[in-house]
């Protein structure tokens, strides 16, 4: 059987991908899949943490 | 925020048929992309439609973004009428997908989905290529950015 064949680049894709952060892929690619997720809900609660903080501080402004 | 370790577990305890799409699935192939959600593509045939809703229960799932008071009663009939469901839970958001464009429905999912192993338990997961597949097909602007990292993570891994 064979692959079915792989669609043209799509160049809005294409821009995309040059900003993505290859180090974090390759630094994510390093872990297991656990560890992947741990990372996400640690990573989660930190930016909840900020948007909390965030709204504080700006309720605080004169 | 999700968790995602008790979500899957809640499921896993219950046997419910699912495969881990979008965000969460993203994550497990190495993405580094936040997300907020949960989302599942459930198998849809009675038994398994009961187990999901016996496993959600005790979580109070509800319309996520819905007013309060709404009179959504979570039943096997209530998911039996819909297809996609959008809850929010004790223990985060979850999506529940009968299906989803560019892989179809559990079944039509199942032979390409890979299994994991976490947090204890077992899962199905759309494999890297469906996800890809399934991202190119929804074609909102935030999948296509969300294509071009699976793309990017495809080219790390080969």
């Amino acid at each position: 059987m064979h692959d079915a064949p792989q669609p043209e680049p799509d160049p809005v894709v294409e821009a995309y991908k040059k900003d993505i952060d290859r180090t974090l892929i390759r630094e994510n690619l390093k872990l297991t899949v656990e560890e992947r997720f741990r990372k996400a809900m640690a990573l989660a609660r930190f930016a909840k943490e900020l948007q909390r903080a965030g709204r504080a501080a700006r309720s605080q402004r004169p | 925020m999700t968790d995602f370790d008790e979500l899957l577990a809640t499921l896993a305890e219950r046997q419910v048929a699912f495969i881990l799409v979008g965000g969460a699935a993203a994550i497990a192939h190495g993405s580094a992309r936040l997300t907020q959600d949960l989302d599942i593509v459930y198998q849809r045939n009675p038994t398994n439609v009961g187990r999901l809703v016996e496993a959600l229960a005790p979580h109070k799932p509800y319309l996520r973004g819905a007013p309060p008071g709404l009179p959504f009663v979570w039943t096997s009939a209530t998911l039996a009428r819909g297809l996609n469901f959008t809850l929010t839970t004790s223990l985060g958001d979850i999506d529940l997908l009968g299906e989803i464009p560019g892989g179809g429905a559990y079944e039509d999912l199942l032979p390409g989905a890979i299994q994991l192993k976490v947090f204890q338990t077992h899962c199905l997961c759309l494999s890297l290529p469906q996800l890809i597949r399934a991202k190119r097909a929804a074609g909102r602007p935030k999948d296509l950015e969300a294509l071009a990292e699976l793309e990017a993570i495809e080219e790390e891994g080969s």
